[in-house]
Parts: C-alpha cells; structure tokens; sequence
C-alpha cells in the first residue's frame, strides 16, 4: 500500500482559472440547491450552508476504482466534491477498457486508483483525488472514519463485508454513523443502497440473498460430464491439483488458461460433448461477471444521487435499496431492506442452529458451510470460552483438534450450546447458539 | 409501483479455487506436446471486448461495429449515451450542434475542458469521445439541426440510430415526424429515435420506431423442449426404451425429457390423441401417477425433475402471435425477410418453429444426454433445411441472389426462431398527445389506487407536457434563470397541464400528486445534474444497444425517472 503524490503542480491556463472564478458555472447544480422542492427534507437550508459543505468540507471516499468506481469519480467531480479519495489494490487489465473510461491502452499494468485520480484532476480543474493503492484492509478504521460519506463499488463479497463491518463497529463505538453507498452491477442488471452503519439494515443483514456460486457436483464432473462446464470444472478442480500438486492454479495467466482449456477439450472430445472454447475455460474458472459501460453508469449515477442527497439534503435519500434491470425493457424496484434481527454484524440476537445430538462435529461444520445467511468457507469453530473445537490453521492446533471431528455433539456438548464461528471469509466473528434435538 | 419479486443480488463470486499438497511439475514440461487441439487464444480486440461479448456474442457485436449514432443536442445527458456507445465500439458518431462551449456546459459535461469555452461544442466533445475507443470513429457537423431538417432531410436518415438531447420541443416533434414518414415506405429507412428530457431530479426517455424485431431475447428460460408434441425421433426413442429391464444406474439416469415425452405419448394414445387438460386436477394428477409408476426407487433425481417439469406435458406449445411481414422487396431488411420466411414456414404443420438444438442440463448419464442432444440437433438441422430451402425462395422471387442474406445469420435466426418478438411502434407525436393509456389510467385512477399512494409518475409526465408546452408558447423552459417569478411559472404550468389532461379526459382533476410533480419538475428549471445526465445517458446507451444488436427487448416507448425518489415507471403511450 501506498499514497502517491500525484499531480505536479499543473499550470492551469487563463481560460481555466477565468472558469474556476466564476460564479456561473454551477448555476446548474444551483438550481437544486437554491430551490426547495415538494418532497425536500425539513432541515434542507440550501443555498450557500449546502453549497458550502458540498465544496468545501464533504470529504468522501470512493472505494474501488473499476467499473462503477471510474463513474463514480466522474460524477463525483461535477456534482462539486471537491475533496474526494479512492482506494484500489488492482493494476489496469485491457479487459478493463470497455467500460473503465478513465483509463487508456498505454495505462495499462498502471495502479487504478492512482491513473483515474491523476486523469479526473486533470479533467476537472478544481477538484482533489487522493489516490491510495493497495487493499482496504490495510487502513486501521479510524481511517475510513474521518469520511463524511463513503462510496463503494467494489465487485468483490469479502471486501464488502469487511467495510460494512467496519463501519458499524465504528458507528457502534464511536457514534459516529458513516453513510456507506454500495453499488454492484451484472450484465444488464444491478442494485444500489444507502447503509446507515447501525441504524438501517447493513450488508450482512441481505447476504443470504447473495445466489451462491454455481457449484457442480463432484460426481457429475468425476463421472457424468454433459456441459462443457462440467470438462473445464474437471480440469481444473480434479486434474491440475493431480499433475501439478502444490502449484497453484493462477486464473490470470494465459498459459494456465491453456492449459485447462487443452484438457478440457480432449475430455470433452472424448464424451463426445461440444462447446469448450478458451473464452469459456476462462470464463468458467474465472467466475467472469458480463459488465457494460451503461449499467455500470445507471448504477453509479444513483450511487453519485444519493451522495449529494446526503451531503446536501435536496432531497430524501434512498430507503434504502434499489434495483435496477435492463433484460426485458426496463424496470427498477425500490424498497426498504428490513434489518435481521440475528444480522451477525449489526443485530443483537444470535444466529440459532438446530442440531441432533448424535452428529458429528463435522456434520454441523458442513451444515454450517451450506447456510446462505453465513457464507463461509473454511471455518474454525471454538467454544465461548474460547476454548478451541476445531481449527483450520495453525497446523499443530488443527492437529490436535481434528479428532474432534468424528466425535458426536453430544459428546462435546452436555446442553444447548454457544460456538464461536471463525472464517477466511468472515471479517469477524459470529456467534451461533446450538439447540440439540 | 407494484410490488414485484424481491431481488437477488447479482454479485456471485466463487471462492478462489486452490491447488493443495506438494511437489508438482513443471508448467511447460506438462503442456509441451499437447497442443493438439487449436487454441483460438483471444487476440488484443477479443480481450478489450470479453465482459461484453458474454452478453451479446459475436453476433451483436459485428452489428454494433456497424452502427453510425447521431447526437442532436450536445449536452452532458446525450455525451454519456455516446460514452457508453463508443467505448463498447459502434462504428462512428455524429454530433451535430452550431453552438458554442459554455463555463456550465463544462461544469455539467466531463467531455469538456474549461480551455476549450468559446469553440464549437460539437468539436470538443467529438474530440474528447474519440479517445475512449481508436476503433471508432467520430465527427462534428457544425450546422443549426432546424435548417438541416429543411433542407436536407436525407442527412438524418443515413444513421442507424438517433438521440436527441433536450432539444427544443418544436424541433423533436419535426425530427419524429419527418423519421416517421420516411419509414412509412416498404424498404424505406426506419431509424429509431431516443428523446431524452431532464430537469433536476427528473427525466424521461422516449423511443420512437415503427418496427423492431428483437432475434435473441435471451430469456430466463432459455429452452422450448416441446415435451408436449415429441418430434417422431424423440417419440420413437422414448418409446423404445424398456424402463423394467434396465439396472438401477441406468434407470436413474434416463433424461427427464425422454421420461416425459414418454408419458405424454402413452397419454395421447390412451385419449384420442389429446394432451392431459391442464384445468383439471384429476388428469393433472392421472398424468404424474403414470410418471410415479415407472420409478424403481424414491429417490431417483430424473424422475423428481420429470414430476417437477410434467407441466410441459399439459401446457401446448404454441407459436407467438405476431402481425406477418407480408411483403417484401429487394430493399426489405434482412430480418423481414426472415420473418416473411418463418411465416411461410410456420403455415406447415406442426406450425411452430425451428426446434431449438440446445438443451437445457439435466440428470442423466453422458451417453443419454449426448444422444438426447443429438437427436434434437438432427431435429433441428431438418428444421433448419426446410427453412433455409423457403428463405432461398424468397431471395429468388424478389430478385436477390441466394447469398443475399449470410449463411450464419440465418442460421442464429432459425437457432433462437421460437423467441422472436416483433414490436410495432407508434409516432412520437401520437404518444405525446396523450390518448389511450393515459386517458385511462386519468378516468380510473381513484379506483386504481385506493389504498395506495398514487403513482407520482404520470404526474410527471403531465408536467414535463405541459412545460413543453410552456416553451413552444414562451420559447424558454419554466424555472430557467431568467424566471425570478417561480410560483407565477408554476401557476402557468399547472394550468397548461390541467388544460392537457382536460383535453384527453373531459372534467379530469390534476391532484395533488401531479402539483408536486410540476413543482419539482419546476424547481429543476431543465437544469442538467450531473447525476440526472449520467443515469439517463446509461439508460439510454442501454436501450440504444438493444435496438441496434436486435438483442433483448427494448423499451417501448416511454419511461419516466424520478431520482429523488430513486424509482421509475415505463408506459405504452
Ligand atoms: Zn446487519
């Protein structure tokens, strides 16, 4: 991670500076904001109050750097933000290009977050991007507490997750509510949503309507092969652990892609089933998400709304949750998010299991990986004393856990008990009561 | 806004998968010598257009690299429909203002810099779109549209597509009507026009088109097996099978297809030829006993999706109803052509479609599946000859060589035939009048909405009317700058929009709703938000690449956005 110093001093024309005086130029955002409309909140003031803290003290953050992000900034630049930064771990990728407007073909290898900084300040005379490269994680959450709005546009569940939590431990601790504006597109479709860290519903509150990955079952692909899918998920989840043991697979190398992609075909010639192309080897292992200019505009445009609706309150923001799809006509769906009671982030019961007595440790871990409003991975389970049950990781204490797996619960358990869940997945930890049955 | 089905969200990203335990190969050694099989590796331009191609293929994308848009009205609404034009690259775009650079066209519009205040707007905003895609082209026509719609009317109908941006009322309505006309001619052109309004908060879309074939609508459910009529292949295959003496395996991987066109063939003999009635719950019930009859155990999974799928067998397929293409000529587009053909095929028995040659996946063996899939291929290439043999025909009858049309363009037709669609439009001038729904909607609405809030939208419809009107009377915008009365505007706007809706629905009562549509429609002053612009422009580019790629069904013909309550509703005017 780091913060680079962008933009040398640019010797602005006296064109630009004559513009940059005057008054006139935003007699279009002025308009609103001078004005109250029918539906405008009570505490509106607008003109200069609402002006002034749109331009001069709103400091936001722009998560993400992508699709949505490069909207993102642009709107963000017009409307008036005038202090605005963006945080993203990736380098500019040509498959970027279609829709990631802020960046050109000689851009590409280049840090997103620092090459859409520099082009939007440089467009836009006037405005500061500060550009962080690296990964979110990596910022201690006083940092994302000092934003007055944060933005996200981030294509990636973990790191969604992450922030949310974050941000409601912050609102929680420190009364200090971070309005969080998350976005996310596919293909023609995609949602945006106003979060009120502790006082609306949050990320996690929603995640079990997250579809879960396509998951193809061991045996088809081992045994019964009918989609090409089935000859790509071969290849790369049975045959390249087989030949290339520890070496992992890297979805972003050609020669990787190849690979599966010479296997795959040979697999499915030999089943006599049709329809492997490299495109679709990448694609699968890939998990490649369509993604177009135009939805990636609509949504951010209605993420970039509702920023300057907080900032300035033209207007009442979103409640709290909007979708949009493009697929048949048009049609957009707007409603409030109900929080989850049990929402392990943001709610305050817990998360209750039904378990019989004579499973084993490992049938509630399964059971456990297949609930939709848990999504995680690899979890290590502990009591709440903190005592551990199970541990992935460090490699002793999964040793000397694992026997546990065979033992029944009712042989770790005398009562209804609590377990503490942990997760690669999981930015942290959930509490789950067990009801034996 | 009716309440529809919850969302899901479409963000799904699969856990990175990972290699485990130790020392494996080396890459090169593993790979060297089998490459037998070509690779196709995506070359620059694939990789610059792969998140696209997965949603409109290579088909769409040749259509769009074919596609010249026009932009009338260079505003920072209509330079975000062309941003989302260029970058998945249409072959070129025109911008056709005489006006000159502005500091708030700049402050609204990011394909402008400050420097360039007091040039040609069309110029600078051509040169700053340029650079988002090399592959495509763009130019500048400085001339007033107004005098260009007299004395070269022609100039508009060489574009495939066009958009026009806030431009003043007098002139859309002269644009729409002269498009329109000039469609009106068998083979004459039929460009589609996207008008687009904003003020503040609010907008609207408009599509003009006469006629639009939508070849690929890439539905949910993608796959019309015809379980209901098996094809005499299916039908024979199925009948062949001898589900007693097969072994467990082999019982439970028989395609849930072939177990239902089974089923309704073992019906039809049994019932005079006629499928199970789906309104009666006893031969619905008949039907499913027959299929549970034929499982060896309770849990095989075919036979579970052949009972979850047994609909099929009672529901008909049927072909869509559709007005024909009746005639053609040489200078017929190749889509109508094609519809003329479907239509002539479709006269012949079983009177549908070409099958489709894809199948859906399902639980079976591979060998099943393979030769399941094989046998609706085969159907599905005799389809296609037939169809192919009728679209020569036709090319000969109307004097166009046999290649006329290219071989692989008939071929996805007859492939996606069953989900054709055929839009008939109406005129711009016809809709904005208000007849029809909106008269409708007016005379019911107490009734409609009782226990509900009003819709807000057609409330704003009737104001963005009536401030058009406003212009065509005072040649400016209600709530401009130059207004300092605004409740006086809001006064006169109200009353324009009472007179409209009267005009349409005799003695018709505004409401509340539409007076505080017409206030925010008013506050707005067609004032431009960068926000508004940017949500209206990826709509727009949405819709406009709908229409060119004839893939997914577009919008037609008017939708109503409202970003202060983050909501909108689409209407048939
Ligand atoms: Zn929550």
């Amino acid at each position: 991670m780091s913060q680079v110093a962008v933009a040398p001093p640019v010797q602005l024309s006296s064109k630009t500076t004559e513009y940059l005086a005057s008054s006139s130029r935003y007699r279009d955002v002025d308009k609103i904001l001078d004005r109250r409309g029918p539906w405008t909140d009570e505490q509106f003031q607008g003109g200069q109050a609402a002006k002034d803290f749109l331009r001069q003290q709103c400091k936001i953050l722009v998560i993400g750097a992508g699709g949505l992000g490069c909207e993102i900034l642009q709107n963000l630049a017009l409307t008036g933000f005038h202090n605005i930064h963006v945080i993203d771990m990736d380098t500019i990728d040509i498959s970027n290009l279609n829709r990631q407007f802020l960046f050109r073909e000689t851009d590409v290898g280049g840090s997103k977050a620092n090459v859409a900084a520099a082009f939007v300040m440089q467009r836009v005379p006037g405005v500061k991007v500060t550009p962080y490269f690296g990964k979110i994680q990596d910022h201690p959450a006083s940092f994302y507490g000092s934003f007055d709005i944060i933005i996200a546009g981030l294509d990636s569940i973990p790191a969604r997750r992450w922030i949310n939590a974050t941000l409601v431990e912050i609102a929680e601790q420190d009364e200090n509510v971070t309005p969080l504006i998350d976005g996310g597109t596919e293909g023609f479709r995609g949602q945006a949503r106003v979060i009120l860290p502790a006082v609306s519903s949050c990320y996690e509150c929603s995640i079990d309507t997250i579809a879960p990955p396509t998951a193809y079952p061991i045996c088809t692909i081992a045994n019964t092969p009918r989609l090409p899918e089935h000859c790509i998920e071969w290849a790369s989840v049975l045959e390249w652990p087989k030949v290339f043991k520890d070496k992992k697979l890297d979805t972003d190398d050609p020669d990787h892609i190849e690979w599966l992609y010479q296997r795959a075909s040979t697999r499915a010639n030999e089943f006599k089933i049709e329809g492997v192309t490299w495109a679709l080897t990448q694609g699968v292992v890939k998990n490649i998400i369509p993604a177009i200019a135009s939805t990636n505009a609509i949504i951010a445009a209605s993420c970039c709304n509702e920023a300057f609706k907080l900032a300035t309150l033209a207007a009442p923001s979103l409640d709290n949750y909007m979708m949009y799809s493009g697929n048949e006509s048009l049609y957009a769906y707007t409603f409030e998010y109900e929080k989850r009671a049990d929402c392990p982030v943001c709610g305050g019961e817990s998360i209750e299991v039904q378990a019989e007595k004579d499973w084993t440790l490992e049938t509630l871990l399964e059971k456990l990986e297949d609930r939709q409003d848990l999504q995680i991975k690899r979890p290590s389970l502990a009591y709440e004393s903190g005592a551990p049950l199970f541990f992935q990781a460090p490699p002793q204490l999964h040793e000397a856990t694992k026997p546990n797996l065979a033992k029944k619960l009712s042989e770790l358990f005398s009562e209804d008990a609590s377990v503490v869940i942990t997760d690669p997945n999981l930015p942290f930890q959930v509490t789950v009561s067990i009801k034996l049955v | 806004m009716t309440h529809r089905t919850p969302p899901a969200s479409p963000s799904n990203h699969r856990p990175v998968k990972m290699a485990r335990m130790s020392d494996g190969m080396d890459l090169t050694d593993a790979t060297t010598g089998m490459e037998a099989i070509p690779s196709y590796r995506p070359d620059a331009k694939a990789r610059r257009y792969d998140r696209q191609l997965r949603l409109w293929a290579s088909a769409g994308q040749r259509s769009l690299e074919a596609a010249r848009v026009l932009l009338i009205g260079c505003d920072a609404t209509g330079c975000q429909a062309l941003k989302n034009l260029v970058l998945p690259g249409i072959a070129h775009f025109t911008i056709l203002s005489p006006r000159s650079v502005e500091a708030q066209d700049v402050a609204t519009n990011f394909f402008l810099h400050p420097d360039t205040i007091g040039r040609n707007i069309a110029e600078e905003a051509v040169k700053l779109l340029k650079e988002l895609n090399p592959a495509v082209e763009g130019s500048a026509v400085v001339k007033d549209p107004a005098q260009l719609l007299q004395s070269d009317p022609d100039f508009f109908s060489a574009y495939t597509l066009i958009i026009a941006s806030n431009v003043e009322p007098q002139l859309e309505m002269d644009l729409a009507e002269i498009l329109w006309k000039a469609s009106e001619k068998v083979g004459g052109p039929d460009v589609p026009l996207i008008c687009i309004r904003n003020s503040g908060f609010i907008g609207r879309i408009e599509v003009q088109l006469r006629e639009h074939c939508v070849s690929d609508t890439h539905p949910e459910q993608t796959h019309t097996l015809r379980v209901d009529q098996p094809f005499p292949e299916l039908e024979k295959a199925a009948r062949s099978l001898d589900f007693d003496s097969m072994d467990s395996m082999e019982h439970s991987h028989i395609p849930w297809v072939v177990i239902l066109a089974r089923a309704v063939s073992i019906w039809r003999e049994q019932h005079g030829g006629q499928l199970p009635n789906s309104d009666d719950d006893a031969e619905r019930a008949a039907f499913k006993d027959m299929i549970k009859s034929w499982r060896h155990k309770a849990d095989e999974e075919n036979f579970d999706e052949a009972l979850r799928s047994s609909y099929q067998g009672f529901t008909k397929s049927e072909l869509f109803e559709d007005e024909a293409v009746v005639t053609v000529s040489e200078n017929s587009k190749n889509l109508h052509i094609l519809l003329h053909a479907l239509k002539q095929y479709t006269s012949q028995a079983p009177h549908l479609p070409p099958i489709s040659p894809t199948l859906p996946d399902m639980h079976s063996s591979t060998t099943s599946y393979v030769a399941l899939q094989n046998l609706y291929r085969a159907q599905f290439n005799s389809d296609f000859a037939r169809f192919k043999q009728i679209v020569a025909e036709t090319l000969g009858r109307i004097g166009l060589p046999a290649d006329a049309i290219p071989a692989d363009e008939i071929e996805s037709f007859a492939r996606n035939s069953g989900g054709v669609q055929v839009i008939k439009g109406r005129a711009l001038k016809e809709s904005k009048e208000m007849r029809g729904l909106v008269a409708e909607v007016y005379t019911n609405v107490d009734e409609q909405f009782v226990d509900e809030e009003k819709p807000i939208h057609l409330g704003l419809h009737l104001a963005l009317l009536a401030a058009e009107r406003f212009h065509l009377v005072t040649g400016r915008w209600p709530g401009s700058p130059e207004a300092d009365d605004l409740a006086e505007e809001n006064r006169q706007v109200e009353e324009m929009a009472l007179s409209l809706l009267q005009s349409v629905v005799p003695g018709a009562e505004g409401g509340p709703e539409t007076s505080e549509a017409i206030a925010e429609v008013v506050r707005g002053g067609f004032s431009t938000l960068p926000t508004t612009a940017a949500f209206l422009g990826g709509i727009v580019a949405q819709e406009a690449i709908k229409l060119v790629t004839n893939q997914y069904m577009p919008l037609d013909n008017t939708v109503i956005i409202d970003l202060v309550k983050s909501s909108m509703e689409k209407y048939k005017f």
